[in-house]
C-alpha cells in the first residue's frame, strides 16, 4: 500500500481528511468520509469504485469543481480547499486538464477552436493559441481533422480532441472521468494506449473509473467504498481484489 | 503561467461567442431583434414627429420677431377668470404718445385691434378674415415685408382713409394672376382700396398668419366701433433688450395707468416667447404620454430579450459547465451573455432607428406634420436599446454565471 498520510511533501496532490457532505431533501449524505492520500508528479493513478462510492465527488474535488466540507486539499503546493470561485477557475485553467466520459466538446466549434478554449481563458493572443492548439492536436494525431466539428468526428476522435484540449494548457495533471465509458472496446484501447504514452512522457494522470479492467492498466489504484478508501496499491492488485483475475483482465 | 483574463479579453471573447450564437439561431435572433426594433422605432417616430412640431412652431414663432412685445389688458392665453381681465381699464390712444416719451427704448409702436370679417372682391368671397387696425409703424414690428404697393402711411391714419394692405392668402385667393394694388375690396360691405400686399409668413399652430387685411387704426375705429379694447404692439432695438424693456415697461405702464401701489398689474406684457412656454406646457403632457407608450413597447421588447436569454442559458447549460471547467470565471460568463443580449438589442436599435426615422419622414411627407429627428435622439435610441438589452440580460447572465459547474456538466 502507498503512503496515504500527509507527511510526504513535494507531492503534486495531497488530500488530508477530506469530507464532503450534501444535504438532499433534509437528509445528510456523506459522500466522502475523511479521505487522505497523496499523488506524486508523473504518477498514473486510477480512482475506482462502484456507483455511490464517492468517486465522482472525489473527482469533482480533485478537479476543483467542488470544494470539500472539511479537510485540506493541496494542489501543486497551493491550498485549494478554501479558495474563492474565481481563484478556483484560475486553478482549473492552469493546473488541470479535464477529460470527460461524454467528451464535453462545444458542438458548434471546430476541433481546433475546442482545443484553443482553455488558452482563451488564459488571455493568450490568437496566433500563439492557434499554434499551441495545432501542436496539441498533433500529439493525438488529429491535425488532419482540426477544422471538423465534433459531429463530423468518430467517438475515438472526439475523445482525442478532448485529450488535446486537456494537454494544450500544459496542466499539472490530467483528470479523466470514465474516459473510455462511451467508446467501443477497440477505440477504448486506443485511448488507453494514448494514456500510456502520456504517462511515459511524464504527465500526471488521475483516472476515475468503475472498470477494474481499466484500473488494472494503471500503476496505482485507489479504491473507494462508501466515501472511504478501502484499498490503495498497484492497479493489478486492487482490480483483482474487486473483480477477480478474469474480469479484471489481468 | 498565470491565468488572468482581462475584461478586454472577456468582452472580445463574449462578442465573438455572441455573434456566433446569434448567427447560429438566425430566426430567433430576427424575432427578438424585431421586438426591440419595434420599440425603438415607435419611440423614435413619436419623438421625431413631436420634435418636428416643436421646431416648426418655434420657427414660426420667430417670425413674430424676437424683439417685439405686445401690451394688452388681456393675456394671450387666458387662465382662470376671463371677467377679471375684461373688467380692467382699456388703454387709450392718448396714452400712446406719453408711453413713447416715457419709454425711449421703444423703436416702433402701434395700437392694434382686430375682428373677423367677410371679405369679397367680384364674385370671390372669403370669410373669417382677420381685419386689423394698425398704424404706419406696424410693418416693422410685425416682421412683414411689402411685396407690392405700399404700407399704411401717417396720412392714411389722419384722414381715416379706407385703404387696405392685404395678406398673401387674401391676395392669392382674390386676385389670382393679377395685381391687387388699386382694386377695391369689400369688408363687411364697406369698400377699401388695396394699396399694398404683404409677404407670406406661414402658419402658427395651423393658423394662417396671412389671412388678414391691415387697415389704418382710426379707419378701423370709425368703421367697426370705437369701444374695442386695443393691444399695443411695440419693438425694441434688438432681442437682447426685451427683458430689460419688459422690466422697465411694468413701472412705466403702472404709472401711465395710475395703478395703486400694492395692487397687482392690471395689464399683461405678451411675448411670443411666453406663447412658446404655454405651448410647451400643452404639448409636454402629450409628449410624456407618447414617450411612455414608446417606453412600454421597449419594455415589452426587453422582456422578450430576457425570455430568449433565459432559453439560451438553459440550452447552453452544458456549454457553460464546460467553459467553467476550462477556466472561465463567473464574470466571463456574465459578459458573454450580456454581450449577446446587448448585441441583439443594438441590432434591434439600429433597425428601429432606421424604421423610426423612415416613418417620421414618411409622416412628414404625407401629412402636414413636420418631422425633425436630431442626432442626439438617434444616438439616444441606439444607446437606449443597448441599455435595455443589458438591463434585461442581467438576470439571465447572472443565472448562467451562478450555475454550479458540476450540475451544469451533468445537465442533459
Amino acid at each position: 500500500m502507498s503512503d496515504g498520510s500527509g507527511a510526504g511533501n513535494g507531492r503534486l496532490i495531497q488530500v488530508d481528511d477530506i469530507t464532503r457532505v450534501f444535504h438532499v431533501g433534509g437528509e445528510e449524505v456523506r459522500a466522502l468520509r475523511g479521505v487522505t492520500f497523496g499523488i506524486s508528479r508523473g504518477e498514473w493513478v486510477a480512482i475506482i469504485g462502484q456507483s455511490g462510492s464517492g468517486k465522482s465527488t472525489m473527482m469533482n474535488v480533485l478537479g476543483c469543481l467542488d470544494t470539500p466540507t472539511s479537510g485540506r486539499y493541496m494542489l501543486n503546493g497551493k491550498d485549494v480547499s478554501r479558495m474563492s470561485d474565481d481563484e478556483l477557475a484560475v486553478i482549473r485553467n492552469v493546473e488541470i486538464g479535464f477529460i470527460f466520459q461524454t467528451f464535453q466538446l462545444l458542438p458548434k466549434e471546430t476541433a481546433l477552436a475546442n482545443v484553443e478554449l482553455p488558452l482563451v481563458y488564459r488571455g493568450m493572443a490568437a496566433k500563439e493559441r492557434r499554434e499551441r492548439a495545432k501542436a496539441a492536436l498533433d500529439k493525438v494525431q488529429l491535425t488532419h481533422r482540426m477544422h471538423h466539428r465534433p459531429n463530423e468526428l468518430s467517438g475515438g476522435q472526439r475523445q482525442r480532441v478532448a485529450i488535446a484540449r486537456a494537454l494544450v494548457s500544459e496542466p499539472s495533471m490530467l483528470l479523466a472521468d470514465e474516459p473510455t465509458g462511451n467508446l467501443d472496446s477497440a477505440t477504448g484501447e486506443e485511448i488507453v494506449r494514448l494514456f500510456e504514452q502520456l504517462h511515459k512522457a511524464g504527465h500526471t494522470l488521475v483516472l476515475v473509473t468503475h472498470e477494474p479492467k481499466l484500473a488494472a492498466r494503471c500503476p496505482r489504484a485507489i479504491r473507494l467504498s462508501d466515501g472511504s478508501i478501502v484499498a490503495d496499491g498497484s492497479g493489478r492488485e486492487v482490480a483483482m481484489a474487486v473483480a477477480g483475475p478474469m474480469v479484471a483482465g489481468v | 503561467m498565470k491565468s488572468v483574463t482581462s475584461l478586454r479579453v472577456d468582452v472580445l471573447e463574449g462578442a465573438r461567442i455572441a455573434l456566433f450564437s446569434l448567427r447560429a439561431n438566425r430566426l430567433r435572433t430576427v424575432l427578438t431583434t424585431l421586438g426591440i426594433g419595434i420599440g425603438v422605432a415607435t419611440l423614435l417616430a413619436i419623438v421625431g414627429i413631436i420634435q418636428g412640431l416643436n421646431t416648426s412652431f418655434h420657427k414660426q414663432l420667430a417670425s413674430f420677431g424676437a424683439n417685439t412685445l405686445y401690451v394688452s389688458k388681456f393675456p394671450w392665453m387666458i387662465k382662470g377668470d376671463w371677467w377679471k381681465y375684461r373688467n380692467r381699464k382699456n388703454f387709450t390712444l392718448e396714452q400712446l404718445p406719453r408711453l413713447r416719451a416715457m419709454a425711449p427704448f421703444i423703436t416702433a409702436l402701434s395700437p392694434s385691434v382686430s375682428r373677423l370679417s367677410d371679405v369679397s372682391y367680384g364674385g370671390e368671397q372669403m370669410s373669417s378674415v382677420r381685419i386689423q387696425g394698425v398704424n404706419h409703424e406696424y410693418l416693422s414690428i410685425a416682421g412683414f415685408d411689402i411685396t407690392g404697393g405700399r404700407f399704411i402711411t401717417e396720412a392714411d391714419e389722419e384722414v381715416t382713409r379706407p385703404v387696405a394692405v392685404i395678406g398673401a392668402d387674401v391676395a392669392e385667393r382674390m386676385f389670382p394672376g393679377i395685381s391687387p394694388v388699386g382694386r377695391t375690396i369689400r369688408v363687411d360691405n364697406r369698400s377699401f382700396q388695396v394699396v399694398g400686399t404683404l409677404s407670406r409668413k406661414g402658419k402658427v399652430v395651423n393658423e394662417s398668419m396671412d389671412l388678414l387685411v391691415l387697415i389704418p387704426f382710426k379707419t378701423f375705429y370709425s368703421n367697426f366701433g370705437k369701444g374695442r379694447p386695443f393691444e399695443i404692439a411695440m419693438a425694441v432695438a434688438d432681442a437682447s433688450q426685451v427683458r430689460m424693456a419688459e422690466d422697465q415697461l411694468i413701472g412705466i405702464l403702472r404709472r401711465l395707468r395710475a395703478t395703486e401701489p400694492g395692487q397687482p398689474d392690471d395689464f399683461n406684457i405678451n411675448k411670443p416667447e411666453a406663447m412658446a412656454q404655454t405651448y410647451a406646457q400643452l404639448t409636454g403632457a402629450l409628449y410624456g404620454v407618447a414617450v411612455g407608450v414608446g417606453l412600454i413597447t421597449l419594455l415589452v421588447g426587453g422582456i422578450g430579450i430576457m425570455n430568449i436569454m433565459l432559453v439560451s442559458v438553459r440550452e447552453r447549460t452544458r456549454e457553460i459547465g464546460v467553459r467553467r471547467a476550462l477556466g472561465a470565471r463567473k464574470r466571463t460568463i456574465v459578459v458573454q451573455f450580456l454581450m449577446e443580449a446587448a448585441s441583439v438589442s443594438a441590432v434591434g436599435g439600429l433597425l428601429g432607428t432606421t424604421v423610426g426615422l423612415g416613418t417620421a419622414k414618411v409622416v412628414s411627407l404625407i401629412t402636414p406634420l413636420a418631422a425633425d429627428v436630431q442626432t442626439t435622439t438617434v444616438l439616444g435610441g441606439v444607446f437606449f436599446a443597448a441599455l435595455v438589452g443589458l438591463l434585461f440580460g442581467i438576470w439571465p447572465a447572472a443565472r448562467a454565471a451562478n450555475l454550479d459547474p458540476v450540475e451544469a456538466l451533468r445537465y442533459e
